[in-house]
């Protein structure tokens, strides 16, 4: 892993007011309900114990900064994920289950590309 | 080494270790013990649990009826060891980086590594069971050679592990815990008096089960049984998991440059 491309990713999301980095349990996100956003792919971490996808997700507003946490890369490599599946550009949907607390991270149920091509990150 | 090569090298090291010739009966106990672990080993009289497993279902907490910890608690706790466990759920709500061990790379310990969403190898030898965990990368060791646990045993995060076989079943006893660890994953507590006793048996050529026995009288007001399914993974390998080199803990203040 980057160190150098960690903090400056950090950094920047700091910067942008981001929610608060930290591990979440799945008692973190709502389960009952799923959430579907269209954005572009800004930084995306394969680092254990979460990879983490960060995208710009544009509404009437302006930009939202939106993070989506999903596994370990040790279980989406299996799945069929590498550290180059996803791309700062990327244009994807994501479907996810949103924080409790309102903040603007969600738990990845899968990621769809403009291609339809799709990236599931297994069980 | 591949799993299958490692298979194909011990089954020929079981063949060449059964052409040898019998132990004779007036031998010491463990010499003998050893002679008839390597001869059923060798003879595949004993089980196979040989293989990479995963957790068939998401489980924080051994028992078997509330393994989503969804449900109120109903694990036999002490007044002491529920009134430790309240204090200690208040405190991880607030600041769970500070309250769960493991999240500053402390070692989960035995038996929380069993209710991890990550992977474990079994390999068999004659003398031994070996659990490699992915998480963290631990290493269990059950001797089935016959030998007792040590006297005197250093308190440790993964205990002291011996197993017998009792038909399809391996049955492991293991003792020697230190009380440094949580024994699940919402912090339910045990004591350096936890005595575990696991049947671990396949349950189908794809399915293992593990029965596992939690027994803490400091603890608990009895003793009671969780129950694990794994699901075989024949295409994994066990991969690489630092815990100081993830992502996490990098977003842990360290408190060493405050």
């Amino acid at each position: 892993m980057n160190t150098k491309l960690t903090w400056s990713v950090l950094a920047a999301v700091l910067a942008f007011g981001g929610p608060a980095l930290a591990h979440h349990g799945v008692a973190e996100y709502d389960m009952t309900k799923t959430t579907t956003l269209k954005g572009t792919v800004t930084a995306f971490e394969w680092a254990n114990p979460h990879a983490m996808v960060y995208l710009d997700v544009k509404t009437e507003s302006g930009i939202e900064k939106w993070q989506a946490e999903t596994n370990s890369p040790n279980l989406l490599a299996r799945a069929g994920w590498t550290r180059n599946s996803l791309k700062p550009g990327d244009q994807i949907t994501v479907i996810g289950h949103t924080s409790k607390k309102g903040t603007k991270l969600m738990r990845m149920v899968k990621i769809v590309f403009a291609d339809g091509r799709v990236l599931n990150p297994g069980g | 080494m591949s799993s299958h090569g490692l298979k194909k090298a011990l089954i020929a090291a079981a063949i060449a270790t059964a052409m040898a010739p019998c132990a004779p009966a007036h031998v010491a106990p463990s010499q003998a013990a050893q002679s008839s672990a390597t001869k059923a080993h060798a003879a595949g009289s004993v089980p196979d649990l040989s293989g990479v497993w995963m957790g068939h279902s998401t489980t924080f907490t051994f028992d078997p009826n509330n393994r989503k910890f969804e449900k109120p608690d109903e694990t036999p706790m002490t007044p002491e060891a529920a009134a430790a466990f309240k204090a200690l759920r208040a405190r991880n709500a607030v600041d769970h980086y500070a309250t769960d061990p493991t999240l500053s790379c402390a070692p989960p310990g035995y038996p929380r590594l069993l209710l991890y969403h990550f992977p474990f190898e079994i390999l068999q030898l004659p003398d031994r069971v070996v659990m490699i965990f992915e998480f963290q990368h631990f290493v269990r060791e059950i001797f089935t050679d016959g030998r007792k646990h040590p006297p005197d045993l250093d308190p440790t995060y993964m205990g002291n592990a011996i197993g017998h076989w009792d038909g399809d079943t391996l049955v492991v006893d293991t003792i020697g815990f230190n009380d440094k660890t949580w024994l699940d994953q919402v912090g339910h507590p045990h004591s350096d008096a936890l005595h575990l006793t696991e049947r671990i048996r396949r349950l189908d050529a794809k399915t293992l089960e593990d029965n596992i026995s939690i027994d803490d009288p400091k603890t608990f007001t009895h003793p009671w049984t969780g129950r694990q399914i794994y699901d075989l993974k024949p295409t994994w390998t066990i991969a690489e998991y630092i815990c100081e080199d993830t992502d996490e803990l990098q977003r842990v203040p360290d408190k060493s440059k405050e």
